[in-house]
């Protein structure tokens, strides 16, 4: 949905005419974001994986921020990169501690046995 | 500050003796509450002559922002003008002695906080009224008061009869305070404020605004003014809507001396007063008072001569002297009105109070014919009663003499058009109030002692508790009018009342009061004597006259006994009507129309709440794809819109 | 000469330090169970933080990163009332459920430090770092009774979910930083002068409201909400309902008026569609819960959605009226948790409806203080659930949005039965035997949420007035 829009902006200016342009980045990026996003609600199988899809997300945003950090010339997006890094190591830690305790609880890590609690 | 603390104090006491009385006991909730009481009335006091001395009239105090809405702000203020600081000055210490008096009188009662911190409660919500600097904050000390009465008036909750009593006071305020939250709205209106300074800043501009109701034109101020006045009815239990007042006496003496004599039902006296700079531009609504004033004085005045209970005697008696107040208004004099007011107040606390010390000897009793032969086993409660029965009967020099005169001769004095009537109906119901108040003192007393031998045995002075309060009232029933007269109502009145109460230019009633044929002045005074004498011949001498009177003149005495046949009357005319409608309304409109659609809707929310819910099936993947979804639908929307 | 960065931030400051503290303090501490001195060292440090949050001075620190102005003391003294409250709520209840460790009064600290950096944010950066300090701490808070399978299940699907919320508002924030070229918030509006924004930019706000709509769990990023709620430990679920709702609440305002005010025509649509939605589903869904926290679930998204129709007008007016809101929303709740974490019979915790039946005549003054916040929720006059109704419908009438109103007010009738029900139970219905005794603790809590509730409409002027400011601060 976004690839139609990124052709606004100009391709990186000098150096190399066959230039990987900040389009390309962007379409690296949300293909990975779909990827990840379907990886979550597609996957009928294990919470693993719905946390490396979380991670895909996650490199699909630093793809983008780089990405538009080196076009912009702006180290903003850089710092912003490194903070989603460490913060998704924290999240990593945090979401596995919370899958262990869930498979001591429930003996399964199953995401169609997660369904204790509806309506 | 003195002031504030005057004011708030009731609401501690009242506060912490609810909350905690429970759990600390009665003793806790009564040292509590009694102990504000007197911090209250000490301020007051203090207070009241900060203002009398004071160089001009002191700023409200303002306590904090009530609503600040959209360009209509409103304070929680305290006005302090003379009216309200002497209103303050009269309630605090009356409702303080009352408190005092209720520890005897409740001694038998458990759980009795609960009665204390309701006390504190109505006291609290009277000051709140009479201090109020716009109409907004004396409508809710206005309710505040009626709650307060409710919650008294059914304190005995298991008695059925408390229950209806109560009922009925709330219901028939409301009539009146449906036409008086009617009568703001359009001083709001009017006005485009609700706060006394600007309302009386402005009376002149809307002198010709008018009123298109009911195919008539009126002025603005005439309808004001009535509906007002029909507010203040409701309170004080006037003419039509009194019904409540002798039903009320189904609470606890206390309770009846302190808000069904003393101070509640005055409330619509002082409103009249309050509003005086309304009421001068509206001399229709006057007409109006002077009518129901002086007709509710001499019908509640004719119900009490026959009345056995004691406490309904003097429910009606209160009626009939709240008519002579508002008789005061119609005239234009609402000094003499405040004045009496102020008098009544010590002088009908006390004759209640002295009523209950009666009924606590009695074990209970309250029917006159059940009593009798008893003065010299409470000479305390008996010197009281009598002086108390001589303020309101007007003898000379006690405080009823001086107000009621003043009544009298403004009324004689003013330009209302029905001065004449008002001024008759005051001289007959004069003669009727001596005559009610000395039988009641007779049949109470004197004579044989016609109650059983078990009762007679245990008849017993009250405890200190009790007539410590009556003694100390009984000083100001003697000697309040003689102090007071001259600034209420005397050469210095203008000076004194600063103000607050405005008359109209044309307006000359206290100084025309003082040129009367002397005749007139006297009259009063002369009837009252005669009614005395009346009394005695009738109940001391002849006790065998009344009973062959009543059988002779049975139509009459029915018609009386039967309190005119207002409330069979009005039963017949609403509460029936009403029943029947409301039975049908129940049947039809609300079993068939009201309930059938809501039950409809209620049914089709349940199954859409069916529908909501399913779609919350508990699994990750679920929940995530809505989200997505939404996230698409939201993006698509934005796109296409924007 | 201390940094001027330092005295701005000097509240978060404190309350990280003070977090780190009472965490190794607590891992030192070997006498006895370190948690209830904890919890109490806490609750010092919030009301240090309370205290330094009001005297602080107003301006703008680490180049553009953290602002503090009115609007962000006032929702930072807002966040750390509803903080305290529900530690105060937890010391009991942990006890009682075994599970009292000293680490739960630091995640609520750490918490409170991330949503008060939110409140604060006037960048992308330290808006995504407040967030997720938040989150984090509030996924391992939602499965601290790690033995229930619930409470795990709990915090497992509130960690995924709310990883994916966070990973599409990032997503957002890039685009929106790539289309525009910085991530501060007042370049970000500098930069916007067009009123015909890049599609890619449009895209990007988007994400960002879906990732904190998701926090505020308006519809249809709502889904977790009630099983979060009904597994997770109730003081948790308490905090939840308050803290963190203000906090995303605040940063939702200033993230949508501040950069992207003057593009109000187009995002309120957006605005206005999830603000119905939420009120339609809060209220509809609500009617059929047997359980009392699932209730309060389905009612909190039923509340934000009122919240949302103040944003939804873009006015000043509105906006007030969300702080007024969020004033009332946060005590009634927190009162109402109290009320539940009440429900205890000879040591089990209930949550079903039915065992409040007579509570009216075994404790009466617990079924009077769910009473009032019942009639509260339901937006019954005079309680403080009304004003905050009345001063969002007002808003959005004057702003001309009148389906908002008329479908607000509709919602409330239909939300008033499923409170009232409550009502009718706890007052009509045969008593059973009376709960366990309460812990001062939570009469503590009830009464306060009680009082405010009940006060609010004598003394308005204050919070009115404060809000107001507050809501000016955004409109400069």
């Amino acid at each position: 949905m976004t690839t139609g829009t990124v052709t606004t902006i100009t391709p990186m200016p000098g150096g190399i005419s066959m230039a990987v342009g900040v389009g390309h980045y962007l379409v690296v990026g949300a293909v990975l974001l779909l990827l990840g996003v379907f990886g979550i609600f597609l996957n009928r199988k294990n919470i693993i994986v719905i946390m490396m899809s979380i991670e895909l997300i996650l490199l699909a945003v630093n793809i983008n921020l780089v990405a538009f950090s080196a076009s912009l010339g702006d180290l903003a997006g850089q710092v912003l990169a490194m903070f989603v890094l460490t913060v998704a190591a924290a999240e990593a830690a945090i979401g596995l501690a919370i899958v262990v305790v869930y498979f001591r609880n429930r003996g399964s890590i199953q995401v169609e046995d997660v369904g204790l609690m509806k309506g | 500050m003195i002031y504030a603390i005057a004011i708030l104090s009731p609401l501690a006491g009242c506060l912490l003796a609810g909350i905690f009385g429970r759990r600390f006991g009665d003793t806790y909730a009564k040292i509590v509450t009694i102990g504000f009481m007197i911090l209250a009335a000490l301020c007051a006091e203090i207070s009241l002559s900060q203002v009398l001395f004071a160089e001009q009239p002191p700023e409200p105090v303002i306590l904090a922002t009530w609503f600040d809405i959209g360009g209509f702000r409103l304070d929680w203020a305290l006005r302090r003008d003379t009216l309200s600081s002497a209103m303050v000055a009269m309630v605090a210490p009356v409702a303080t002695l009352i408190h005092i008096y209720s520890v005897g009188y409740m001694a038998h009662e458990r759980r009795s906080f609960r009665f204390f911190a309701y006390l504190s409660l109505f006291t609290f919500a009277m000051l709140m009224l009479v201090t109020a600097n716009n109409l907004v904050q004396l409508f809710f000390g206005w309710e505040g008061v009626g709650l307060a009465s409710y919650l008294l008036i059914g304190y005995w909750y298991d008695r059925p009869s408390a229950n209806r009593a109560a009922m009925k006071a709330f219901i028939v305020n409301r009539v009146g305070d449906l036409f008086f939250a009617l009568g703001i709205a359009l001083v709001f209106q009017l006005f485009g404020s609700v706060e006394f300074p600007v309302i009386f800043a402005h009376i002149p501009d809307h002198q010709d605004a008018l009123y298109h109701v009911l195919g008539h034109t009126w002025r603005a101020y005439e309808v004001i003014g009535f509906l007002l006045f029909i507010g203040a009815m409701g309170k004080s239990a006037q003419l039509g809507l009194h019904t409540w007042l002798p039903d009320a006496m189904e609470g606890p003496t206390p309770v009846s001396a302190l808000i069904h004599a003393a101070t509640m039902v005055t409330a619509g006296v002082f409103l009249m007063a309050r509003m005086s700079y309304i009421m001068e531009s509206a001399p229709g609504a006057l007409t109006f008072v002077m009518l129901i004033g002086a007709s509710t004085c001499i019908f509640a005045a004719t119900i009490a001569c026959v009345q056995n209970d004691i406490k309904r005697v003097i429910a009606y008696s209160t009626c009939s002297q709240l008519g002579y107040m508002f008789m005061a208004a119609g005239a234009g004099a609402y000094q003499a009105s405040v004045f009496h007011l102020i008098t009544h107040a010590f002088f009908k606390a006390l004759l209640f109070l002295c009523a209950g010390s009666v009924i606590h000897a009695m074990s209970d009793e309250q029917d006159m014919r059940k009593m009798g032969g008893i003065w010299r086993m409470v000479p305390w409660t008996y010197t009281c009663m009598w002086l108390g029965s001589l303020a309101i009967a007007g003898i000379p020099f006690f405080a009823g003499y001086w107000s009621k005169d003043a009544i009298l001769e403004a009324t004689w004095a003013s330009h209302n058009p029905l001065a004449g009537y008002g001024y008759l109906m005051g001289v007959l119901a004069a003669f009727l109030t001596a005559f009610y108040s000395w039988r009641l003192i007779i049949m109470t007393f004197h004579g044989t002692p016609r109650a059983d031998k078990h009762t007679m045995e245990h008849v017993h002075e009250s405890t200190p508790w009790m007539v410590a309060p009556l003694v100390i009232l009984a000083f100001g029933a003697v000697f309040a009018g003689w102090l007071l007269h001259g600034w209420f109502i005397g050469e210095d009145q203008a000076e004194f009342w600063a103000g607050a109460i405005h008359v109209g230019a044309n307006n000359h009633v206290l100084h025309d009061m003082e040129n009367i044929p002397s005749i007139i002045g006297l009259l009063p005074t002369i009837t009252g004597v005669l009614g005395i004498a009346l009394a005695y011949v009738m109940y001391m001498l002849v006790p065998s006259l009344p009973g062959r009177l009543a059988s002779t003149f049975q139509p009459i005495y029915q018609f009386l006994l039967h309190k005119w046949y207002f409330d069979e009357l009005y039963d017949f005319l609403f509460v029936r009507p009403i029943q029947r409608l409301a039975r049908v309304l129940w049947h039809v409109g609300d079993e068939k129309l009201i309930d059938g659609m809501p039950n409809s809707a209620a049914a089709l929310a349940a199954g859409g709440s069916a529908q909501v819910v399913k779609i919350q099936t508990g699994s990750i993947a679920v929940y995530a794809f809505t989200m997505l979804i939404g996230l698409v639908v939201l993006i698509s929307i934005f796109l296409l819109f924007r | 000469m201390i940094n001027q960065n330092w005295i701005l931030a000097l509240p978060e400051i404190v309350l990280a330090i003070c977090a780190m503290a009472i965490l190794v303090f607590g891992v030192l501490w070997k006498r006895s169970n370190p948690s209830f001195p904890c919890a109490m060292l806490a609750l010092a440090s919030l009301l240090l933080a309370g205290v330094l949050a009001l005297s602080a001075p107003l301006g703008s620190a680490y180049g553009g990163l953290f602002a503090v102005d009115h609007f962000a003391v006032f929702m930072k003294l807002l966040i750390v009332a509803g903080a305290g409250l529900s530690l105060i709520l937890s010391i009991d209840y942990n006890v009682q459920t075994g599970i009292d460790r000293f680490e739960f009064p630091v995640l609520i600290l750490l918490c409170t430090v991330g949503m008060m950096i939110m409140a604060s944010a006037t960048n992308l950066m330290s808006l995504y770092i407040g967030l997720e300090l938040q989150s984090l701490s509030i996924y391992v808070m939602a499965s601290f009774n790690r033995d229930d399978l619930r409470s795990s299940e709990a915090g497992l699907k509130y960690f995924v979910l709310g990883a994916l919320a966070s990973g599409l508002l990032l997503y957002g924030a890039s685009l929106a930083y790539g289309f525009n070229g910085s991530m501060d918030f007042a370049q970000l509006r500098a930069g916007l002068t067009s009123t015909n924004p890049p599609a890619g930019l449009v895209i990007g706000i988007v994400f960002i409201v879906a990732g904190l709509a998701f926090k505020i769990s308006a519809v249809p990023f709502h889904m977790w909400t009630p099983d979060v709620y009904e597994g997770a430990p109730t003081p948790v679920t308490a905090f939840m309902s308050t803290a963190p709702k203000v906090a995303a609440i605040a940063l939702l305002l200033r993230a949508l008026e501040v950069p992207f005010g003057h593009l109000g025509q187009s995002w309120t649509q957006l605005v206005v569609l999830v603000s119905i939605a939420s009120m339609l589903l809060g209220s509809l869904a609500a009617i059929g819960q047997t359980s009392i926290k699932r209730l309060m679930a389905y009612s909190s998204i039923g509340h934000m959605g009122y919240a949302l129709i103040g944003l939804a007008t873009n006015s000043q007016a509105g906006i007030q009226g969300v702080l007024v809101y969020m004033v009332t929303y946060v005590f009634m709740s927190a009162g109402v948790f109290a009320c539940v974490i009440a429900m205890r019979r000879q040591g089990l915790a209930l949550e079903k409806i039915s065992d409040l039946s007579g509570l009216a005549r075994t404790d009466p003054m617990l079924a009077l203080a769910f009473a009032i916040f019942m009639f509260s929720m339901a937006g019954i006059p005079p309680f403080s659930g009304f004003f905050g109704k009345l001063y969002v419908f007002y808003a959005a009438v004057q702003a001309g949005y009148w389906t908002l109103a008329v479908i607000g007010v509709l919602t409330s009738v239909i939300g008033a039965y499923y409170y009232l029900r409550v009502i009718k139970v706890m007052y009509f219905d045969d008593a059973q035997p009376a709960f366990d005794a309460r812990s001062p603790s939570l009469s503590f809590v009830a009464a306060v949420g009680a009082l405010v509730t009940v006060l609010f409409f004598v003394f308005p002027a204050p919070i009115v007035n404060a809000a107001q400011i507050a809501a000016s601060a955004l409109f400069g």
